[in-house]
Order: structure tokens, then sequence, then C-alpha cells
């Protein structure tokens, strides 16, 4: 490869990441120091309020925690709940393992809308959860418009993306090197989390960036199963840009959002840096 | 072999994936300080077995018998065996030292104890100064030898080497073959050594274990199954030979008598029981007994023949040859590499002594010609 090949091959990615990405992100800024005059619309000058209400408003931080807090929390079910299907299916010699495969990502061939609404059918206050909860003695438990909802929502439309990650990084550990530790007299469980467990820490660190990435982000779960009160970042900037209008204030969380997104790869990218250069 | 009890004991093991038999009714048994090769060609049930006497692989059914106890039911981490790999499947998320560790924390040997157990065998394998770096930070010969001192540094009562140089280049190979002799001479511990590489099982090995389609084909000192293979598999694969077809038509107390097919010419061998006059049979002579020679005062002598040069090669050692005989047949000739070299299409003689033909009954497994 000649020296300038390498810029040739990556012209058509970083062509349309410019396009898409850096482009509007840039023209938000501007946008977003303006002040906004409601039934004027956006007016001349420099105001830097959005910015100070959004982290200063415990209305805004609210929901700024609410977020964080709602994408760690899916990111640790969906890893809990699915690195034993990943496992499971990147060790398996069944032969059912590709049909098992395409069970785990046969959520994402289904309209999103149509699966949240699926979830609302079961969560209700008089749905089927809270029906066979009830029929347990157990009175009806709040599993819409809150947290619980979002996360039930969330964790099952990410898991497939958690695990179809987690199988590729597991299935890059050599048997031979569980079986070194097993010969060596590691117990089944021993030789999991000193030799497989760490081995696999790379696509749970991608795997763990994806979906939490994914779930600050999302809109229409949130929007569906948390109703219009029950905010998100998303659906928060959603409403500021389409019901109020107030361009600039979406566009100062919009960049809040972005910024929070990057600074994340960045440090997980760094965290993996280190911890490849000793795996 | 002694009295002694066997180190490692295997009877009847079986085991088949699906509908294929990878090891069929194998035993064996590897007398203590023994260095025993399982030799054979890829798919031969070698490392399927081995994986068995690890604990590995489940039998579907026999024994596995060590130092007196069974432990075919014994779990893999309970069974005090040490196991190389051809991959090394070192942990690359340790440190070298902690590699060699591993196995000592497993079995609770405390700090003040484990440290200088570490430094020892590293010192042992050559890697003293190494034990803070990464495995990958390692050439392939200094990784193989980190895989060796952790499979070592336990003390297992056997150790089982599943084709351990096979990823390292030829000139590091000899080294290590070297390293491994004198290490397992030093430290007197019974080794079960898988290879598919004849000439590493003939070097290393006290015996030889020659297998073929999940069984056993010969069992013997390397120059038992060399010079006196039991089967036509095992003289082909332990080296290059001419197989020649033939009819006894003599048998004695001094000789036997094959005339090769064609009705030309005869081979003499040394006497053979078990073999009678109209059997078919393969005269196998292997391509270095086979003497090159003046044409002169050779005449009247048995498995004498005029021969032409048809093919040379120089491979240092020797001296690669193909002639031909006047009835067409081709032989390959290995010479002595210091000798001078003879040109294609130059008249010689052949000749090789009767106590270096192999005689070999044309069974089912007959080979089609020389090779």
């Amino acid at each position: 490869m000649t020296p300038g090949s390498g810029w040739r091959l990556l012209a058509p990615a970083l062509l349309l990441l410019t396009v898409a990405f850096v482009v509007p992100v840039g023209m938000m800024v501007p946008t977003s120091v303006r002040p906004y005059v409601p039934l004027v619309g956006i007016t001349g000058g420099f105001t830097a309020r959005y910015y100070t209400r959004l982290l200063t408003d415990s209305y805004y931080l609210e929901i700024i925690g609410r977020t964080l807090a709602l994408g760690l929390t899916v990111t640790c079910a969906t890893l809990v709940i699915g690195y034993p299907v990943a496992f499971f299916l990147a060790r398996t010699r069944s032969r059912w393992r590709s049909w098992l495969t395409i069970l785990v990502v046969f959520p994402l061939m289904l309209n999103l809308v149509v699966r949240t609404f699926g979830w609302i059918a079961l969560l209700a206050q008089n749905g089927l959860v809270n029906q066979a909860l009830q029929a347990l003695g157990v009175g009806p438990v709040k599993l819409l418009f809150n947290f619980a909802g979002l996360l039930i929502g969330l964790t099952h439309i990410f898991l497939p993306f958690m695990v179809l990650v987690l199988i590729g990084a597991i299935q890059n550990i050599p048997r031979d090197v569980e079986d070194a530790a097993r010969v060596l007299g590691a117990s089944w469980g021993s030789a999991f989390f000193r030799v497989t467990l760490p081995l696999s820490a790379p696509g749970i660190l991608s795997g763990s960036i994806l979906v939490f990435v994914l779930t600050i982000s999302a809109l229409v779960t949130p929007r569906l199963l948390g109703g219009p009160t029950y905010q998100v970042m998303s659906t928060l900037i959603y409403d500021e840009f389409l019901a109020r209008l107030n361009w600039p204030a979406g566009s100062a969380q919009s960049l809040l959002l972005t910024a929070m997104v990057l600074a994340l790869v960045y440090l997980s990218s760094r965290l993996a840096r280190r911890t490849g250069a000793r795996a | 072999m002694s009295g002694a009890a066997p180190a490692l004991r295997v009877r009847r093991l079986r085991k088949s994936f699906g509908s294929v038999v990878a090891v069929d009714e194998v035993s064996l048994d590897a007398a203590p300080g023994e260095f025993l090769s399982l030799l054979g060609p890829s798919g031969c049930g070698k490392s399927t077995l081995l994986r068995m006497v690890a604990g590995l692989v489940e039998p579907d059914g026999g024994q596995v018998v060590l130092a007196g106890e069974d432990i075919t039911r014994v779990a893999v981490h309970r069974r005090n065996l040490g196991l190389v790999f051809q991959s090394y499947a070192l942990f690359p998320h340790m440190t070298v030292f902690e590699n060699v560790a591993f196995g000592l924390r497993r079995r609770g040997v405390g700090e003040p104890r484990l440290g200088p157990r570490v430094e020892r065998m590293l010192e042992l394998v050559r890697l003293g100064p190494l034990g803070a770096r990464h495995p990958r930070e390692l050439s392939g010969g200094q990784q193989q030898r980190v895989a060796l001192a952790r499979a070592l540094v336990t003390e297992p009562k056997v150790l089982l080497l599943d084709e351990p140089l096979s990823n390292l280049d030829a000139l590091l190979r000899d080294e290590m073959r070297v390293e491994l002799k004198r290490l397992q001479e030093r430290l007197g511990t019974t080794m079960i050594f898988v290879t598919h590489d004849q000439a590493e099982a003939l070097i290393l090995s006290d015996r030889v274990v020659v297998m073929e389609a999940g069984r056993v084909e010969q069992v013997g000192r390397p120059e038992e199954v060399y010079r006196r293979p039991a089967t036509a598999f095992v003289a082909r694969f332990l080296g290059r030979a001419n197989f020649l077809a033939g009819t006894v038509v003599e048998t004695g107390p001094t000789a036997t008598v094959v005339a090769l097919d064609g009705g030309r010419f005869s081979v003499v061998a040394g006497p053979r029981s078990g073999l009678v006059v109209g059997q078919r049979v393969h005269a196998v002579v292997r391509q270095e007994v086979i003497r090159l020679e003046r044409a002169e005062g050779t005449a009247g002598r048995p498995n004498d023949f005029a021969a032409t040069v048809v093919f040379h090669a120089f491979a240092g050692q020797a001296h690669h040859y193909v002639i031909q005989l006047a009835d067409g047949r081709e032989l390959e000739v290995a010479a002595p590499g210091a000798a001078p070299a003879l040109a294609r299409g130059s008249g010689t003689h052949v000749a090789w002594s009767p106590d270096d033909v192999i005689l070999l009954p044309a069974g089912a497994a007959g080979p089609g010609g020389a090779r």
C-alpha cells in the first residue's frame, strides 16, 4: 500500500461522516446561542441561557440523570442476560445453532413501533403481565410510563446487538486457552472468571458502548413507553424542536447529548487500548 | 519396561464422533520416565487419544489409569497432568510469570514458595529474565518454552504434548527437540508426545506408537518400527521406501527369495518365518540402504542390478536419485551427500544387503508400487 492510498480507502466514509454528522452538528452550534422569543421565533443576538438552564435547572438535570441511568441500566441488563446466551451460541455444536442465532436476531426484523405497542399491551395496568401477577396475588405494578417500562422495552430491543457483538468476541477466544486453564487445575468457574471473561473484555466493552449509545439516543421506544410526561433527553429534544419550535434550546440539548456520547466513546477507546496493550 | 508399574495405562479406549470412529479400542502402557510418541497422519486419532487422557474429551469406553489410579471419570482439573498445546495456548492477558504460576496458584501454593518455584522453572527453560513480559512480546520458541514451564512447574506425573513443535520453523524445531529431550532426561517426567513428524518421533522417543485410522499399527523402539515395520502403512509412514511386488519362490534358513512381478528379477532377503512359497509379498527397500556402485566386479552378488540415473537432486546431507533398472522399473535412492554426484543418464549399479530387505505380506493394504 502506498502512503496515500489509506486515505483514498477512507474517503467515502469520511465524506459521509462530514455530510451527515459534522456539518449538521456544526450548524447547530450557532443556532444554540440565539435567543428564541415565543410567537416571534429565533432572533438575533447572543445568549448562553439554554446551556445554563440545561446544567442548573433541576428539571433538566433530572432528565439528563435519568437518561444516563437508563443507558447504564439497560447496558448492564443486556450484558447480564446476553452473555450467557452469547456464550452458549458461540460454543454449542448443536445443529440448531444457526436457528437459535436467527431467533436472537428475529426481534430486529419486526417494526420497532409494532414491538413497542406489543410491550404496551403486555405492561399496561390491565395487561398480560399484571394479570399474571394478580393471579399470583401480587397487586398491579406500574410498569408503563416510568423507568421500569423503559428499562424492559429498551433491554428487549437492544439485547440482540449485545448478543451479536459478544458472540464474535467469545468465538475469538481459543478453546485451547480455556482447556489449558482446566488442565492446570482450574475448575470450570475458575477458568471462566480468570481466563474466558477477561479475554472477552473487548467484546463486553464494544457491546456496552453500542447499547449505551443506542439507549440514550433512542426516541420511539421512550416516547411510546414513557408517554408524554416521562421524558428522556431524546424525547425532550424532539419536543423542543417539533412541539415548542424552540430550536436554540433543542440545539443546545442535542449538542450536550452528542458531547456525552463522544466523551464516552473516547474514554472507552482509551480503556480498550490500555487493556488491549496488556491482553 | 522392567517390572515397575506403568506411569500411564490406557485400556481399550474408544471414541466416535458421529459415525466416525476416532479412537478404536486402543491400549497402551507408558513406563515411568519413558518418552512415548504417538505417531500418525492427521486424523488418525492420536490427538483425540491424548485429549481423552487429559480429560478434555470424554471416552465412549475404556479406561485411563494414572500411576495405578483409574482416572477415567476424574474431572480434568483434578487429574494433575501437564498438557502442552500446538498453539501454546498461553494466557495472553497474563505475564510469563503469572502464566507459569497459574497451576501452582490453583493448587494453593502460597506466595513465599510460589515465587522461587516459578523462577527456578523459568531458569530451567532459559527464560530467566523474561518473567515480566507478556506472551505476545515473545518469539514462537520462547512462547513454547513458557508453555513447557507452565505445564512442568506443577510436577505432573505425566506430561502430554500435542504437536508442540509443529508451529516452529525448521531450525528452531531442531533446537527445541534437543532441549525437550534434555529436559525430560533431567526431570525424569513421563512424556506422551503426539506428532505427525516421523523424524521427530524417531529422534525423541524411547518407544513409538504408530497409529492409523484410530488403531495402533505398531509399538516399538524407533529402530524396530523403522527397520522392522509390521505393516505396509508403518513402512511407508516412517520413511521413503521402494515397494517391490512379487511372489515368494524360496524360503530357507539363510534366505528368502522373492521373484518380482515382470519375471526378470528376484530379490534376496534374510530368513523370515511365517512366509510360504507362492505367497504374495512386497519387498520393501528403504532408499538409503541402496548403494550406488561402479559397474565392475559386482556380478553374482544378490540384489545387484545394472541401472541408469534418470533424476538427481542434491539436498545437502544426501543426493536424491531416481534410477531405472533394465526392466524399466524405477527406484528411489538416497546416497550420502559427501559422495560425488552421478550425472543424469550415467550408467551405474545398485545393490543392497539381504538383511535390509523388509518383507510384508501383500494384504488388503497393499501399496500400488514404489513411492
